[in-house]
């Protein structure tokens, strides 16, 4: 009986590392440079996300972490936070009026008080955000119940996501576009019920979110 | 007795109050960074304008009360203010002989229709909110220079617990949508171009 126990306890501890290992999300990074770059720590860099009045649209989480990683670390960047920026700039960073390419930005700074508004808080870099993460597939069953004598959860349920998100970023100083980098992320979540739910989450957003950081501070701070 | 009335009368109102969601429009309000338009106007707010606030009873949502005067207001203030080389507000519809020898104009802003949708009942998986703006150009004499209408988009994520401050967000967003048309597109119509020329204002 005791020998039994052992082998569906080993069979279970079999499953669940499967399950964790496939339940982690790496990223895939693409990155292009079109000019040299490199900030001083006084000067900063804006996260913008690309508003579009349809379905999809990079989720405010996304870039929140994005901030955060960049902001974070042993070489932090000084960011200027969006919300800040539209403000100051406003209307000409709005759904309707903001540049679509760095073509634009001389157009754009040659707008009363822009090119001033942009000294005065030091703004040398914009990144572009764009993307989202969508569920491709989802399947299994999963059902908790309760009842008089006690509940539980059973069954085992997973979806996979993929996030895609790419980073245009672009030179105030020399109003150009200055590189992009782009983020690819996939895996597979599960919660699998044995009596507790036990939640396995791949979080392929966070992993690009991460990897997009890392990547962007080395492209920004690098004179290169 | 007395207790059992006092837990209906609570059920009761608790119940209401779940039902109905209060929204208070709140956010930033930015000085846009636009060239003044030489020209020493007037500005009236309707009551409707100044407290403005959309109600409505959704079959799955309960009653819904968006109260975007006061910010909507301030908002056009800022805006006007900045738009104009001077602004005055007034608290009449037509100028009186003696403002018509003060001001080059008066500029009446209101707004036609507010609307909104939810995850529930709209396409997208987001709350937005569409506010449709009349600006009414009247010369001197009370004339009808021009009727300008814009309509504000704002959209917003959020979920059934954090609703009304999606809302309120979706709403913020479309009273700057529509304030930065009128900021930047006002002055290049043809009507108010004219208008200035008569003026010797352009």
């Amino acid at each position: 009986m005791l020998s039994v126990a052992k082998v569906y306890k080993a069979q279970l501890q079999v499953i669940l590392m499967t399950m964790l290992l496939m339940g982690c999300a790496s990223a895939r990074i693409q990155q292009s440079r079109t000019a040299t770059t490199g900030m001083t720590t006084e000067e900063s860099l804006v996260i913008l996300s690309r508003t579009s009045y349809n379905e999809r649209e990079t989720e405010e989480s996304f870039t929140d972490c994005l901030s955060d990683a960049l902001s974070g670390g042993r070489t932090p960047i000084r960011l200027m936070s969006e919300a800040e920026f539209k403000d100051q700039l406003y209307p000409w960073f709005e759904p309707r009026t903001a540049p679509d390419s760095s073509d634009d930005l001389a157009r754009l700074f040659a707008q009363p008080g822009v090119q001033q508004r942009i000294d005065e808080n030091n703004v040398r870099y914009i990144a572009w955000i764009d993307g989202d993460t969508i569920t491709t597939d989802r399947g299994g069953s999963f059902s908790c119940t309760v009842s008089t004598v006690g509940g539980g959860c059973f069954g085992v349920t997973y979806w996979e996501e993929d996030a895609s998100y790419e980073a245009a970023i672009w030179d105030l100083q020399n109003l150009t576009t200055a590189g992009e980098i782009s983020a690819d992320a996939s895996g597979t979540s599960y919660i699998a019920g044995l009596v507790l739910p036990i939640p396995i989450m791949a979080r392929p957003g966070n992993a690009a979110c991460k990897a997009l950081a890392l990547q962007l501070k080395e492209f920004l701070q690098a004179e290169g | 007795m007395a207790v059992m009335k006092l837990l209906i009368s609570l059920l009761t109102l608790g119940l209401t109050i779940s039902c109905t969601t209060n929204v208070q429009v709140e956010g930033s309000v930015p000085t846009p960074l636009v060239a003044k338009i030489p020209a020493n106007v007037a500005v009236y707010y309707d009551e409707n304008f100044k407290t403005f606030v959309h109600t409505e009873e959704l079959d799955t949502e309960g009653t819904w009360n968006i109260n975007l005067g006061e910010k909507n207001l301030e908002f056009f203030r800022n805006l006007s203010n900045a738009m104009f080389s001077s602004v005055t507000e007034v608290d009449s519809p037509e100028l009186t002989p003696e403002q018509q020898v003060q001001f080059d104009g008066l500029i009446i802003p209101t707004i036609d229709e507010y609307g909104f949708l939810t995850p529930k009942i709209g396409v997208l998986p987001f709350y937005s909110v569409s506010i449709r703006y009349q600006v009414l150009v009247l010369g001197k004499q009370n004339q009808r220079v021009a009727k300008y209408e814009v309509v504000g988009y704002g959209k917003s994520e959020g979920n059934s617990f954090t609703a009304g401050d999606a809302v309120g967000d979706a709403t913020m967003l479309a009273i700057r949508d529509g304030g930065q048309q009128i900021a930047v597109e006002l002055r290049h119509q043809p009507a108010i171009i004219e208008w200035l020329k008569q003026r010797n204002l352009d």
